[in-house]
């Protein structure tokens, strides 16, 4: 009873987790992606809590704290103030349109399912349901870096991703090592910091963050 | 042993790093300490390589703890190391006596007096180590580091236009080379045991090879040796890289590194891999009477001294390639005694090549130290203004022409005799080769010396065709000295091969199951063919050639001839006015060689005649212009080169210079490998 109610809230979790991902896709306004990526990254903190209490880990509750003031609060934070330096940029045309996109996200999380199933059919894990669908957040986030123009998307679809490998490690082992897991936290700051600094820079070369122009710098 | 050994080494390092403090190498102290630490290095190995062929016990050091992986640095020195050890110091005492005072010239900070100290001393130091090697890792390493530090320097003058171009094409063939040389190695060592590739063990291993991986072996690290060697077509690294290297690491370069690839075939083919069918043998000696014949062909077109030196090394290579393919051929044959002798010539051909090509080189350097130009158009004369360099290069010329009683007569004689016997082998392809083969050679003497006629001749005779040869001055003492060293050694192994051919002897014995030959050969004043083939005294034959010239002056003091001396101009014809315009240039001393051999050449001629507008008796000008053809980069590099080419612009499209596209790269490849898991059957 336990464990059925444990296997259903961890796969619930993880679909909002990956529809999350795929607000990305559709949405155009930069305002719209950071609170997708703070809704996400919310959702993900629960799930860090719900993991802990069915699997008996108390060292989850901290790994969601920290996460929560991290993902929830800091980068939101920081993305939004980049967000109204640059006045409301859109991503108004990227590589592959919205219909397409979301085409291809679906491809790509039923590719997902095709690779985790070997995993899924020897598993016994009861979160074993939510393995498909965080590979399928991993695939989506890169494939947002790909195919979106704008500096600032790249940096959410860089986060999103790592949100998907965050949800992949939790469901898979219930919790690594917590001097792992903040240094990983450490990681992504610092990550997001340089991407930030970048981002100036590129704003101040270009007058504009679209990345496409980095083409210029060939030669 | 070992403290000739460690001498060795620590002098090679020591010399390294005196000239490795800013600004060290520099002025008369500083030179003088490279070369100090070169020549001491040098002496102490060629000491040690004299004791371990004399006294026939190898010198064993290994050091696994220095380098833990893949059995660490094996060092043994057995006979046929200690001559090439030999070998390098005879090279390397002059020259580095000659480099302190050549090297002068870059006190003006044309070069960097620095980095040429640091790489001579470890150029010298790994070369020798190359010789010790005795398991595939020290060996491939040593290989390495002589590679690159001679590839810094021939770009010593790397200001120079042409140098750094000529480094690069170095840097291919070496390095192409030892791509080669790896995959036969690993062949050798990975097939069918695997383990850290010891020479015992691969000698050991060997015999259980199949024969087809034998061959592809041989066929791989003649390959790679033989680009190192500079054998046809492997060769055209050698006529950019010499002229554009200072004098004396020409002269090291020519005369003694290239000799490491024929160190490196004898090592695998005929020690490791124990000899083979008899095909390997004519395929070595095919390219080297190939590599004979078109390198002094194509010398004797060269207008450049130091490119007509850097071809006649392919000549000279390609010689002792005869020797060796010889030996290997009678080998499988089941002659052994003939293969050791053929190998005993290609030995000795090797050590005269590295006393006269380095002193001939070495004279060039000095030619080119007073003129400041390699054109030979631009010479002339330089007898009267540097007598002494003039009768060092003389002594070099008349050695490598193979005209007794020097030493390249001696060297050519033992290899005639070693490959006539080959002619009786009853195998019609075998005896036609081996004739084919005689008769290359002697074209290649008498080319080499109507070659070596030119340089000479050209250089150093007749008036000075331009200002900077008549203001040239003589080279300066240290220059002198390292040049002396090879007459000294040139006119002694002419005088004295009698006492140097048993060692020899020695060398090969028991490699690849060839016997002693050493007591075979007479030692007292002539040298005898074990066959009772023949039998030369040079040592007489150099009394006899002095007496009977000696007499003719002395006859005619004696019958009272004209005693006057007169002064007149050198090839005066009787004219009145003699101008340089009017001497044989280069380029027309060649010109009936470039008719007969046009075949090969297919000289291009360009002449363009301005004539007086009002009259086309009055001829203003004349230009004349011809080249010759370069069949090798026609046909062989330049495809290759543009296939290369159009191979790299096509990968280089995936440099797209698009954000997006590098990360998709990343992403395509990621859901390529994950999706390779869905592969049924796994």
């Amino acid at each position: 009873m336990n464990d059925s109610l444990f296997s259903q809230l961890s796969t619930l979790g993880s679909s909002v987790v990956l529809l999350f991902g795929i607000t990305l896709l559709w949405r155009r306004s930069l305002r719209a992606y950071t609170g997708a990526f703070q809704w996400q990254s919310a959702v993900l903190a629960a799930m860090f809590v719900i993991i802990g209490y069915f699997g008996h880990d108390p060292e989850l509750y901290f790994v969601a704290v920290f996460f929560g003031i991290l993902k929830v609060f800091i980068l939101p934070r920081y993305l939004e103030r980049m967000e109204k330096r640059f006045g409301g940029q859109r991503e108004s045309q990227p590589y592959v349109n919205v219909a397409t996109s979301l085409i291809l996200a679906g491809l790509l999380v039923l590719l997902a399912y095709a690779i985790t199933r070997p995993l899924v059919l020897v598993s016994a894990l009861p979160t074993r349901g939510g393995l498909p669908l965080a590979m399928g957040l991993i695939f989506v986030g890169l494939f947002v870096v790909i195919t979106r123009k704008k500096a600032l998307t790249q940096i959410v679809g860089f986060l999103v991703m790592e949100n998907g490998i965050a949800l992949l490690a939790v469901l898979g082992t219930f919790g690594i090592p917590l001097i792992v897991e903040l240094g990983v936290f450490l990681d992504v700051l610092m990550g997001f910091l340089v991407m930030q600094v970048f981002v100036y820079h590129i704003h101040g070369t270009f007058e504009s963050i679209d990345v496409d122009q980095l083409n210029e710098l060939k030669h | 042993m070992q403290t000739l050994f460690l001498a060795m080494v620590s002098a090679y390092v020591l010399g390294a790093f005196v000239a490795l403090p800013e600004g060290g190498g520099r002025g008369t102290l500083g030179r003088g300490l490279v070369a100090l630490g070169a020549v001491v290095g040098a002496g102490a190995g060629s000491a040690l390589g004299a004791s371990v062929i004399l006294s026939g016990a190898p010198f064993t050091l290994s050091v696994p703890e220095l380098l833990p992986i893949a059995g660490g640095l094996a060092l043994r020195l057995d006979s046929l190391g200690a001559f090439f050890l030999v070998l390098i110091g005879l090279g390397a005492i002059p020259a580095a006596i000659y480099g302190a005072g050549y090297s002068a010239a870059y006190e003006d900070g044309r070069a960097s007096l620095r980095l040429l100290g640091v790489m001579l001393n470890l150029f010298l130091l790994t070369m020798s180590l190359v010789t010790l090697a005795d398991n595939v890792l020290t060996f491939l390493l040593m290989w390495e580091g002589m590679s690159l530090t001679s590839y810094f320097l021939v770009i010593t003058e790397s200001g120079e236009e042409g140098t750094m171009r000529a480094g690069l094409w170095y840097a291919a063939m070496t390095h192409a080379g030892l791509a080669l040389l790896l995959a036969a190695f690993v062949l050798l060592t990975a097939y069918p045991r695997g383990g850290p590739g010891a020479f015992a063990d691969l000698r050991a291993g060997a015999a259980s090879l199949s024969g087809t991986t034998r061959s592809v072996i041989f066929l791989l690290a003649f390959l790679g040796f033989g680009s190192k060697a500079g054998i046809v077509p492997l060769h055209v690294w050698l006529p950019r890289a010499h002229p554009a290297a200072p004098s004396h690491v020409s002269a090291l370069m020519s005369g003694v590194m290239i000799k490491m690839g024929v160190y490196g075939i004898l090592r695998v083919a005929l020690d490791l891999l124990g000899g083979g069918p008899p095909w390997w043998g004519a395929l070595v000696l095919g390219l080297g009477a190939a590599s004979a014949l078109l390198g002094i062909l194509y010398a004797l077109m060269a207008n450049d001294l130091k490119r007509l030196l850097a071809y006649s090394s392919v000549e000279n290579i390609g010689i002792v390639f005869i020797g060796v393919g010889a030996g290997l051929l009678f080998g499988a044959r089941g002659l052994p005694t003939a293969a050791a002798l053929a190998f005993v010539a290609a030995l000795y051909h090797a050590l005269n090549h590295t006393a006269f090509k380095g002193l001939l080189f070495m004279g060039a350097g000095s030619v080119l130290h007073a003129t400041h130009t390699r054109d030979m158009n631009l010479m002339g004369g330089l007898i009267k203004r540097m007598p002494w360099t003039a009768l060092f290069f003389l002594i070099g010329a008349v050695a490598i022409a193979g005209l007794p009683p020097l030493n390249g007569f001696v060297g050519e004689w033992l290899l005639f005799q070693s490959l006539l016997p080959g002619v009786s082998i009853p195998q019609p392809v075998v005896a036609a080769l081996v004739t084919m083969a005689v008769g290359m050679l002697a074209l290649t003497s008498g080319l080499a010396a109507a070659g070596f006629v030119k340089a000479y001749g050209i250089t150093f005779l007749a008036i000075p065709r331009s200002e900077e040869a008549a203001q040239a001055h003589e080279a300066s003492l240290s220059m002198r000295a390292g040049m002396g060293l090879l007459v000294i050694v040139c006119i002694a192994l002419g005088l004295a091969p009698a006492a140097v051919v048993p060692l020899l002897g020695r060398v090969v014995a028991g490699l690849g199951g060839l016997p002693a030959v050493a007591p075979l050969f007479a030692v007292n004043l002539s040298l005898q063919m074990p066959h009772g083939f023949a039998e030369i005294s040079p040592t007489l034959a150099a009394l006899g050639l002095l007496i009977v010239p000696g007499l003719v002056p002395v006859g005619m003091f004696v019958l009272g001839a004209n005693r006057r001396l007169r002064v007149g101009d050198t090839w005066g014809c009787g004219r009145v006015g003699q101008t340089p315009r009017m001497e044989y240039t280069a380029t027309s001393f060649a010109e009936p060689l470039r008719r007969v051999f046009a075949e090969l050449y297919r000289p291009t001629k360009e002449l363009t005649v301005d004539f007086h507008p009002d009259s086309k008796y009055f001829v203003q000008a004349i230009e004349y212009r011809t080249d010759i053809r370069s069949w090798f980069e026609e046909f062989l590099y330049e495809p290759l080169l543009n296939a290369t080419q159009w191979v790299s612009r096509r990968i280089r499209r995936l440099q797209s210079g698009s954000l997006h596209g590098y990360v998709a790269y990343l992403f395509i490849v990621l859901v390529l490998m994950l999706g390779a898991l869905l592969w049924p059957g796994k």
